[in-house]
């Protein structure tokens, strides 16, 4: 146990100082959004608080539940992050029957935790949190994309092309393939990361045989995937309707815990934790954050700078891959297909790319990041439906708090990289 | 235009309507049960055929309110498991249009004006290639067959005569240009698509990408500043609303959806308590059209702009209202002014162009002729290896 709470700590420490920019940011954020409420003739704290109707958050059982779910998360990422090389272990003991009391307790903490959540939000049954979390699902996957590009040095910003192809990917196996429950689910999500990832995978070996730039070669796959992939959906993977792929079918679909949420969100919240765990808790891990803080010196410390890039496009990829996925398979949109029109998934790889600033390129830190755009996204409609603030200026104001939260960000970045430059160019 | 018609609901039957526009199809469920959970809402309309599944899946989990779908097909869904296909729900109504009848006019139309100006091609600019676009295409492509053949039979001698750039010498496959844009947003993607056609020699070209028209239209201001014209051709052809007023004097004619009379209908049902019988008695579905009738009455919604100048007038009073409300020039000149432009350019043309347009839509509604509908794949390969 003490081990839990000191890495309780340990997190809460290194938070604390960028959570203290980023609400003052906020701050600065919603002030200026309300200027703009203001200008237009709107009454910038009735339009927040129908903001904040997107929470789910607006009642007082929500507000509670939505700070009980947040420290159960808290506590189960801490719980993870504390044991995580443990609980393969039990899960593997458990395999072989050698049943210990340790292991048992370890997986059933972990397994109570899911199960808790899970309960609270059916007990709830809170539409607007549920709606939320739905939209934060794929947000904080394609956050991870470019934050751990950027990790590693590199401006990964093809998440947009990934999570088309992961998409497609998953809506080929969940609408043309009729596999056993369980099984069907698992094909479909892998098949949809394994693509993402073969996606990634050209930037990738462009980068690392021919030095292509990763933003030139990626903005252009992205075009690539956006023409590419309504060709696929409307020539070989189209059901009844030709604009749209087949329908998937009841045993791809990720169960429905209410609204728009399905269990995915487990699947996505696991992967940030993974992620975490990969780069902070491994030996590759480290690597690749050393070749992106310091190229000069993980070269000079003997580390392989391609594989690290190659690393980390893939996980990049599969968490792109694995994002669009959640919108086909694990969110009922348009009656479980995905649209030639791409606007299901159209935006999530650029938006990411915010939320992975404003969570300060970690995957812990884009989970509230793209909880908080995503309650923006969802409240948006109640700024719109009781005070008629015009869809284009609810983006706006969004637009605005988003760019006044990535600022400290920003300015951290723009500081490491004059320092760099000072460093490379050498004492005079 | 679905607005015009709540507008317009508002005016005449006391209503208030409330507006929740989408960011993205992920936005379609939360925003439709937000409207559906306001008790003060009796009617929810969804725009677009996108909604389908989502409107089945909100108007069942409300069945105390109405719904009403423009161009969906809630009746032929199953919405991923939440009803049969077939099935009708009482509280929910597809309207549909004959957009293929419309676009087989303006299509007749533009050919008909590449005869009398001895132009070989139509064009058209279509947005994102689905199946709904397909019923412009191929009906557009089919009214320009029919007015060539219709000119044959009608002027033998002159037909034999036409000289070799006129369309009727084009051969059948190569006589409607057109291209898929893959946006109904990236208007720069209008012009760049609309300029070749132009160019090639297209007398007319058919706007199907929505605000994509903006950039055909700048093609042809620029041919008409760089020539010195005052009128077309070259020509564009408007869609949806009456574009007529856009660039006066280069619209030959607008092919016009009313979904505004769909808005408008359907407020009116609710309003005189006979939604619910008409959803039971039309099956879910109402065709607004071309001399089409629900429960007896005529009630169309698809039509095309060459007959008396009032509905233009509505459009200009939009224009007029969007300027008193942005501060902003919208329109080229006085309401008079592009009255008078419209119906010059109108003159202009030779009167039997008219009337074999009219011709052709008289024979469409008494079932005279039939406009072919195509909305599969099946379908498209057929009539494209028809027309091209």
């Amino acid at each position: 146990m003490p081990r839990l709470f000191d890495a309780i700590r340990e997190y809460l420490g290194t938070l604390k100082r960028s959570l203290a920019e980023s609400l003052f940011a906020l701050l600065i954020g919603l002030l200026i959004g309300a200027g703009l409420m203001l200008a237009f003739g709107y009454d910038p704290i009735m339009g927040y608080i129908s903001m904040l109707k997107g929470f789910g958050i607006f009642t007082i059982e929500g507000f509670l539940a939505v700070l009980a779910i947040i420290a159960l998360g808290l506590l189960l990422a801490a719980f993870i992050g504390a044991y995580w090389a443990k609980i393969p272990q039990a899960l593997a003991r458990l395999w072989r029957k050698k049943i210990s009391g340790r292991s048992i307790s370890l997986v059933a903490i972990v397994v109570f935790i899911l199960f808790l959540i899970s309960r609270m939000l059916e007990f709830l049954d809170n539409v607007e949190l549920m709606e939320m979390l739905a939209y934060s699902v794929p947000l904080m996957l394609t956050a991870i994309t470019f934050a751990v590009g950027m990790r590693a040095g590199i401006f990964n910003i093809g998440a947009e092309g990934q999570v088309y192809m992961g998409a497609v990917a998953a809506a080929w196996i969940g609408g043309h393939f009729a596999l056993p429950t369980g099984l069907h689910l698992l094909a479909a999500t892998a098949f949809a990361m394994l693509i993402g990832a073969a996606w990634a995978l050209l930037p990738a070996i462009l980068k690392i045989r021919a030095g292509v730039h990763e933003v030139i070669s990626t903005i252009m796959l992205n075009w690539v995937a956006f023409f590419h992939v309504p060709y696929l959906i409307i020539n070989r993977f189209a059901g009844v309707h030709a604009e749209r792929t087949a329908t998937i079918l009841p045993t791809a679909r990720y169960p429905i815990l209410g609204a728009s949420l399905t269990a995915v969100i487990f699947v996505a919240l696991a992967a940030c934790v993974v992620v975490y765990i990969l780069l902070w808790r491994t030996r590759a891990g480290y690597e690749l954050r050393l070749v992106g803080d310091n190229p000069d010196a993980a070269r000079y410390a003997g580390i392989n700078i391609r594989r690290a890039i190659l690393i980390s496009f893939i996980i990049g990829g599969m968490a792109a891959g694995l994002a669009g996925a959640s919108q086909v398979i694990g969110r009922p949109l348009l009656g479980w297909t995905l649209p030639a029109t791409l606007g299901t998934v159209f935006g999530l790889g650029f938006s990411g790319i915010g939320i992975a600033v404003i969570g300060r390129n970690h995957p812990i830190g884009g989970i509230f990041a793209a909880l908080l755009f995503a309650g923006m996204l969802n409240g948006a409609k109640f700024m719109e439906y009781d005070w008629g603030i015009s869809s284009e200026l609810v983006v706006a104001i969004q637009g605005v708090i988003i760019i006044a939260l990535a600022i400290p960000a920003l300015l951290a970045m723009s500081r490491r990289g004059v320092r760099r430059l000072k460093i490379r160019r050498g004492p005079r | 235009m679905a607005f015009k018609g709540g507008d317009d609901a508002e005016e005449d039957f006391g209503v208030k309507m409330v507006e929740l526009i989408s960011t993205s199809e992920a936005d379609y469920a939360p925003n439709l049960r937000t409207a559906a959970r306001d008790p003060d809402v009796e009617l929810i309309v969804g725009v677009g055929f996108l909604l389908t599944d989502d409107l089945v899946k909100v108007a069942l989990e409300y069945p105390d309110k109405n719904f009403m779908g423009i161009d969906t097909y809630t009746k032929w869904t199953d919405a991923g498991g939440l009803k049969e296909v077939g099935e009708v729900l009482p509280n929910l109504m597809d309207i549909i249009y004959e957009e293929h009848k419309g676009s087989a006019l303006v299509g007749a139309l533009g050919a008909l004006v590449a005869i009398h100006y001895d132009k070989p091609y139509i064009g058209g600019v279509f947005g994102i290639e689905i199946p709904v676009l397909w019923k412009f295409e191929i009906g557009y492509k089919w009214g320009a067959d029919w007015a060539i053949s219709w000119y044959e039979n009608n002027y033998p001698t002159q037909y034999a005569a036409e000289p070799t750039t006129s369309i009727v010498n084009t051969a059948k496959k190569e006589r409607v240009l057109y291209t898929y844009t893959g946006t109904f947003s990236d208007i720069t993607k209008g012009y760049t698509t609309a300029l070749p056609m132009y160019e090639a020699g297209a007398v007319a070209v058919y706007n199907i990408a929505g605000p994509l028209g903006i950039g055909i239209n700048s093609v042809v201001r620029d041919i008409a500043e760089r020539d010195g014209l005052e009128n077309g051709p070259p020509f564009w052809i408007g869609v949806d609303a009456n574009q007529d007023w856009i660039n006066p004097g280069f619209v030959i004619a607008s092919m016009m959806k009313r979904v505004d009379f769909g808005v408008y209908y359907a407020t009116k049902w609710v309003k005189d308590n006979t939604f619910r019988d008409l959803v039971e008695s039309e099956g879910g579905e109402i065709t607004l059209g071309v001399g089409t009738e629900v429960a007896g009455v005529l009630t169309e919604g698809i039509m095309i702009s060459t007959g008396p100048l009032g509905e233009l007038d509505e459009f200009i009073e939009m224009g007029v209202k969007a300027e008193e409300l942005t501060g902003e020039r919208i329109l080229l000149g006085s309401p008079e002014w592009i009255r008078g432009k419209v119906e010059a350019m109108r003159e202009a043309q030779p009167s039997w162009m008219w009337d074999a347009v009219a011709e052709l839509e008289t024979k469409i509604r008494t079932g005279e002729v039939e406009v072919p509908l195509a909305f599969t794949a099946d379908d498209i390969a057929f009539w494209r290896d028809i027309f091209g």
